[in-house]
């Protein structure tokens, strides 16, 4: 598998184009516009994702940090921590032996995070990185476990980031990947759909004056790999004992892989 | 069950939980020793909760990846049970495998559970209100507690003396004795059937050995 969502290739075998929500543009354009998109939400990213799921994205990130199996003294690296709730969380796991490096592609998110962090009291053992989750710059078998928390369908070539992600996992490390995904029952799925395409940007419209970001939101989710294939990229990326489990009849899913 | 579900479950108890322990402090401290994991296994309705201390109060898990140090298992309604009884697990219908020094350390937490409810009441009602009212609940309480047993009592006189349904407590030792009595005697008559059966036995193959 060479990338997630090639649409057409190079000479060289590397896809040029990549899904952007339902739109076909160049690999190289999509970090850009997904970065526009979360510069025009991240003040905002807190009170919109409670609004769309009602809550339940804390239960969604509860069950991931009990699956972490996180305790005092490990290092934890969080992708896409957008506004830190996981950061939050693992830091009081880690103590102050261990350290949680929270981080994100988008300075406006990474702000967003920092500042709510720094509120909430946490300053001994987070620090902040603006990294791209393709090319990690940490050393190998570096971190206990890493988390990506609805971000890897915002990765131009997730395969890329998985082996990345692998690299800087200390063996017997887990990666912990929070993601929307397929739901497991007819009738959720198109209820969900209504939700999604009608509700979720006039919502987005209302709230930030934004209804394209959130269009695009929905659109992302569909274009992402379902369950048994993110799982199959795990495994191909050189993850082992790579298991999922549905969260709200599989709107939402969480895969864990471990580094043999 | 969806995790999400469980999740919710096990937050909202957690939450319930350390609020109630924040009106114990002595308990809360003490919960900062108990990191090991402790597993409540209800078997119907099918439910696992793990649980271990932290300096943050108590901590609930729906999901948890590393071995638990204690497992209790049983009915949710036999595992409830124990918080009423948490001494014994005699005839409850519990199981336990693992550490007992775990779940005695739980036991004695429970023991020495001391939450100020009053102060709770008054956080919510007001300085002047909370504790009125905090001790008409405690009255209420002692109250009802001594009718329960005056009634007890009662009941205990006149159900046997009265209306003779059913035997005092007296007559039910003196029964209970003969009983043990017997049991004694029909041991005895039995080792000794058993002893002579075998002296015949062992006679009859003498003889026979005797007439070859």
């Amino acid at each position: 598998m060479k990338s997630s969502n090639p649409s057409t290739a190079s000479p060289q075998n590397k896809p040029s184009t990549t899904h952007f929500g339902f739109e076909e543009v160049p690999v190289d354009e999509k970090a850009e516009r997904v970065a526009s998109v979360f510069h025009s939400v991240a003040s905002k990213y807190d009170l919109m994702n409670d609004l769309m799921s009602g809550g339940i994205h804390r239960l969604w990130k509860r069950f991931t940090i009990e699956v972490s199996a996180v305790r005092p003294g490990h290092k934890v690296l969080d992708i896409a921590g957008g506004t830190g709730d996981l950061a939050y969380k693992f830091s009081k796991l880690v103590g102050d032996d261990g350290y949680v490096i929270l981080s994100d592609i988008n300075s406006s998110m990474l702000n967003v995070g920092r500042d709510r962090l720094i509120d909430r009291g946490v300053n001994n053992n987070v620090q902040y990185a603006q990294l791209d989750a393709q090319y990690l710059p940490f050393a190998d078998d570096t971190f206990d476990c890493v988390t990506i928390a609805f971000g890897l369908r915002n990765v131009t070539d997730k395969d890329l980031a998985l082996r990345s992600i692998l690299r800087v996992l200390k063996p017997g490390g887990r990666l912990l990947v929070l993601e929307f995904s397929k739901p497991q029952n007819s009738l959720l799925e198109k209820a969900y759909d209504q939700y999604s395409f009608r509700l979720l940007p006039l919502m987005g419209k209302l709230i930030t004056k934004d209804a394209d970001s959130y269009r695009y939101l929905a659109e992302s989710i569909r274009m992402h790999p379902d369950q048994d294939t993110l799982k199959a990229m795990m495994n191909e990326a050189g993850f082992a004992n790579t298991e999922y489990y549905n969260m709200t009849g599989g709107v939402v899913a969480l895969h864990k892989g471990i580094k043999p | 069950m969806d995790p999400s579900v469980k999740t919710f479950i096990t937050g909202s108890l957690e939450s319930l939980v350390n609020t109630a322990l924040s009106y114990d402090p002595a308990s809360r401290q003490e919960l900062a020793n108990l990191t090991d994991i402790l597993a409540i296994e209800s078997n119907s309705p099918d439910f696992t909760l793990y649980c271990h201390g932290s300096e943050d109060g108590i901590r609930l898990m729906c999901h948890c990846e590393v071995p638990a140090t204690t497992q209790l298992s049983g009915s949710a309604l036999a595992l409830l049970s124990l918080l009423k009884q948490p001494s014994s697990l005699a005839n409850s219908g519990v199981e336990l495998s693992g550490s007992v020094g775990l779940l005695q350390q739980w036991q004695a937490l429970l023991h020495n559970l001391d939450i100020d409810w009053e102060d709770a009441i008054s956080g919510i009602i007001g300085d002047i209100t909370g504790p009125m009212l905090a001790s008409k609940l405690r009255k209420g309480a002692e109250w009802a507690q001594n009718q329960k047993e005056v009634q007890l009592r009662l009941l205990q006189e006149y159900l046997p003396e009265e209306l003779k349904i059913i035997p005092s407590k007296t007559e039910l030792a003196l029964f209970s004795q003969d009983i043990s009595q017997l049991v004694l005697d029909t041991d005895r008559l039995d080792a000794k059937f058993k002893y002579l059966g075998e002296a015949l036995n062992k006679k009859e193959q003498v003889e026979k050995g005797r007439a070859e």
